[in-house]
């Protein structure tokens, strides 16, 4: 079988595709967010607070794609 | 022998506590005026559905941006636990977790609903995460943070 027919045969909700690939992104930027700061903590204790700050940043900053990229799921059938 | 240490503990609360009340605030009075603006705009484009899906977008948008400053900020409240680094980031990335699940919940059950207008409320959702990512970086780049967590620094002056 080649792999034109493969394609044909699959079906179902393509959005779905769609909610993975909007998954990726922000599950690996939040995941080295979180990871360095970690690290930072690990190496300097009293920078908790500075680094939580912009952790947090980092975070909004990735959910908001991942936010935006689920929500396509309202507007495209 | 005596006990090696101090009898008062020295405070460890991350100093991050009061930026991120403060981007939580300010956050909430930006949701309540997108709230009224997306509100007037999707009922006057759209009707009733309009005013719904965007009350909901605004609210969606706003809750969930707000549940990771919040979730540090209770994770802050185990700063002089032994296990704090562990149950910081099992909390932190714990209620990020639910979060999304949560999100992906209300978007399937809201997505087949005739009582509100999807459009609206996508576009509310965009305009309510924009409007949140503002406010943070702009309390972000106000702050003064103090490099270390566990001194007694002398009082800054109030500017804000």
């Amino acid at each position: 079988m080649d792999a034109t027919t493969v394609l044909a045969e699959i079906n179902g909700n393509i959005a779905t595709v769609g909610y993975g690939l909007a998954a990726i992104g922000p599950a690996i930027g939040v995941g080295i967010v979180v990871g360095k700061t970690i690290e930072g903590v690990a190496r300097q204790p009293e920078l908790a607070g500075r680094l939580q700050v912009l952790m947090w940043i980092g975070i909004a900053f990735t959910e908001a794609l991942a936010f935006i990229g689920i929500a396509t799921y309202f507007i495209f059938v | 022998m005596t006990d090696a240490r101090p009898a008062q503990p020295a405070d460890r609360t991350p100093t991050s506590n009061p930026v991120l009340r403060r981007a939580l605030i300010w956050g909430g009075v930006l949701a309540a005026v997108i709230l009224v603006v997306s509100a007037v705009l999707g009922l006057v484009f759209a009707g009733l559905p309009g005013l719904w899906g965007a009350l909901i977008g605004t609210t969606m948008a706003v809750v969930f941006m707000g549940i990771t400053a919040a979730s540090i900020l209770l994770a802050n409240r185990f700063s002089g636990s032994d296990l704090f680094v562990g149950a910081f980031f099992g909390i932190v990335l714990g209620g990020w977790l639910l979060k999304f699940i949560v999100f992906i919940v209300l978007v399937v059950l809201l997505r087949d609903a005739s009582w509100l207008d999807t459009t609206v409320l996508f576009l509310s959702l965009v305009a309510g995460v924009l409007a949140s990512l503002v406010v943070d970086v702009l309390v972000v780049a106000k702050s003064r943070l103090p490099y270390a967590s566990d001194v007694e620094l002398p009082k800054a002056p109030e500017d804000d």
